[in-house]
């Protein structure tokens, strides 16, 4: 296992140097002078000079770039021109945010896309199949923006049950601990901090989880389709098992594996909504950060952004693959 | 014709999205030549009204009727869903064609690149990129294309790798005839069903992801009628006016469900595993 890991990190290398030399590469995309436009309208020449020295665009494109690794290496993303601080500083103190958001929408999607792919998978064609094709299909042609904006709609500015947007009641002051709200108010035991933190996730949760969930769903119907004509699922029947026991045993054990496999690409794409989701339901995250960025054109802050938002799917993708030899002893054989 | 008879027969789902495809589409053309207003036409003393006879789905905040600009929004979105699909089909085709055709270190280095822009979440790549770039509409087409040209290199690759060892491109090679000329001959036109679907699979996204970044500030300027701009323009009047907001919003989901519908249909039909499912 350990050398598999070892050896899938070190295949990612290449991959990595060429997501930097993309990312690098974004400002340099900026027409005309960079320190020009990254300073905007009425730098006085002496900033202008004073940037493009900080940045080394006097220097050859190649010599910037190893600078930026060796900065990027000690930790060094950059300084955001809108607040001056450090870009990875930034970034770590909004990373909480989002991982409690794409981890709570991964979780719910899990709980609601596997059931209902397992229940039309069994059932093909009946009333409730159709319903969940409509379902998943609407789900992923549905703009991010869009449901986030009806479900505001509904359940914040006419029901009222829940708040429009933020992350906590701003009524509420506490320290952060680990940064992940629900966590920190488990830690301290304070009840009311959990409660309401519960209330503000529930709104931007859905958003993100209903994509992965409806492609989930349907992936999880197809594989159970495919797997239910096997022929070890007649044996089992042959045995003598019960439906749920065919079903959840020896049915879905073995759709879930390329199961899986969805949730992690997809986990990419989730990344890409919560710039939206955090966007519209003010969320202090990364992805709010970015998109305050591009308002900005705080180039630094965009660079840093989208690198860590790319390492965040690489790093999910050598989970999966981990993940797939935890549950799957033939993967799990070849690993070794 | 028969084939797509049957198909039509077997899939009711794409068929009604092929039919209200149709019907955006005229909608879309015919539309604004029928409506009396004009899509920038300003009436500042009719702003926000709800939906009438006059105006079927209400007037904006500047007084414009909202029908007459979702009509007009959808001849960008065609256009869009057409423009950045065409973009990225041929950029991903060519090189993907190409890395599995030579093999060796060529198709190293290009699918490593491939693999290196399919690192990103699309939708982060294509934002970074169009931030680069500078907003507007075209900028951010170009953004989504490079963010999908990848899928197409991917398939291309795989049908060229699986052509190129047919018997008849290597009687094409032996009997010494120009590469271009295969490749555009026999390995492109023989691979050419798995990158259609993969075209009518990528419209759907084409759509909401430049839509998303209008949505942004990243694409369409104001006062363009594009829908993804038009739902963030009328963020501010959510609360009593939702329909100005939610109309273009709704177009948008319309039209990329009926594309889903059609492209999912047309997947499950080139795949012979599946397609004997729906016989």
């Amino acid at each position: 296992m350990a050398s598999f890991l070892l050896r899938r990190l070190l295949a990612l290398i290449p991959v990595l140097i060429l997501v930097l030399v993309i990312v690098f590469s974004l400002v340099r995309l900026i027409p005309g002078d960079p320190a020009v436009t990254l300073l905007g309208p009425g730098a006085t020449d002496a900033q202008i000079a004073a940037l493009r020295a900080q940045m080394r665009l006097d220097e050859p494109f190649y010599l910037q770039f190893v600078n930026y690794l060796l900065g990027l290496l000690q930790g060094d993303m950059g300084i955001s021109l809108k607040s001056g601080a450090p870009v990875l500083q930034e970034i770590l103190l909004r990373l909480p945010a989002t991982l409690e958001l794409a981890i709570c929408a991964t979780l719910v999607a899990i709980l609601v896309g596997i059931p209902i792919g397992v229940l039309s998978g069994t059932r093909p064609n009946s009333i409730f199949d159709h319903f969940t094709r409509v379902f998943s299909l609407v789900g992923v042609s549905m703009p991010a923006f869009l449901l986030a904006l009806i479900l505001q709609l509904i359940f914040a500015t006419y029901l009222g049950w829940l708040p429009v947007s933020g992350r906590l009641s701003p009524y509420i002051i506490m320290q952060p601990i680990t940064g992940f709200v629900i966590l920190d108010g488990i830690i301290t035991g304070q009840w009311d901090i959990v409660w309401s933190a519960i209330r503000y996730l529930v709104l931007p949760t859905a958003v993100l989880a209903a994509f992965l969930a409806a492609t989930l769903g349907r992936f999880v119907r197809n594989t159970m389709l495919e797997v239910m004509s096997e022929d070890f699922i007649r044996t089992a029947r042959a045995k003598g098992l019960t439906r749920a026991q065919v079903v959840l045993e020896h049915g879905l054990r073995n759709s879930l594996l390329p199961a899986i496999t969805v949730v992690g690409l997809k986990f990419a794409e989730m990344l890409g909504g919560a710039i939206l989701t955090e966007t519209i339901f003010a969320w202090p995250g990364i992805g709010r950060f970015m998109f305050e960025a591009i308002k900005n054109r705080d180039y630094p802050v965009i660079q840093g952004t989208t690198l860590v938002f790319s390492l965040l799917f690489m790093l999910t993708s050598v989970l999966v693959d981990l993940l797939y030899g935890v549950l799957d002893p033939r993967v799990r054989k070849r690993m070794k | 014709m028969t084939a797509l008879v049957h198909f039509l027969r077997k899939n009711s789902l794409a068929t009604a999205g092929g039919l209200v495809l149709v019907a955006v589409i005229l909608a879309v053309i015919f539309g604004p030549m029928i409506s009396p207003y004009g899509p920038t036409k300003l009436d500042v003393l009719n702003k926000l009204q709800g939906p009438s006879w006059a105006h079927w789905l209400g007037t904006d905040s500047l007084g414009r009727d909202v029908m007459t600009r979702v009509l007009h929004g959808g001849r960008y979105t065609l256009a869009i869903g057409m423009g950045v699909v065409s973009i990225a089909f041929v950029v991903g085709v060519l090189f993907g064609t190409l890395a599995g055709f030579a093999g060796g270190a060529v198709d190293m280095i290009i699918m490593r690149v491939v693999d290196a822009m399919l690192s990103f979440p699309a939708l982060v790549l294509a934002i970074a990129l169009a931030a680069a770039f500078g907003p507007s509409l075209n900028n951010a087409m170009l953004a989504v294309a490079i963010t999908l040209a990848p899928q197409f290199a991917r398939v291309a690759r795989s049908q060229a790798l699986a052509i190129s060892v047919k018997p008849y491109v290597e009687a094409a090679v032996s009997l010494g005839l120009p590469t271009r000329r295969i490749l555009w001959r026999y390995v492109f036109a023989n691979g050419l069903g798995p990158l259609l679907v993969q075209a009518s699979l990528s419209f759907g996204s084409a759509i909401l992801q430049t839509a998303s970044l209008g949505f942004l500030g990243l694409g369409a300027q104001p006062p363009l009628a594009e829908w993804g701009a038009d739902v963030s323009a009328n963020l501010q009047y959510m609360r009593e006016s939702p329909w100005v907001a939610l109309s273009p919003g709704m177009a948008i989901l319309l039209t990329v469900l009926c594309f889903n519908l059609i492209g999912d249909s047309l997947a499950d039909w080139f795949n012979p595993r599946r397609r004997n499912e729906i016989d």
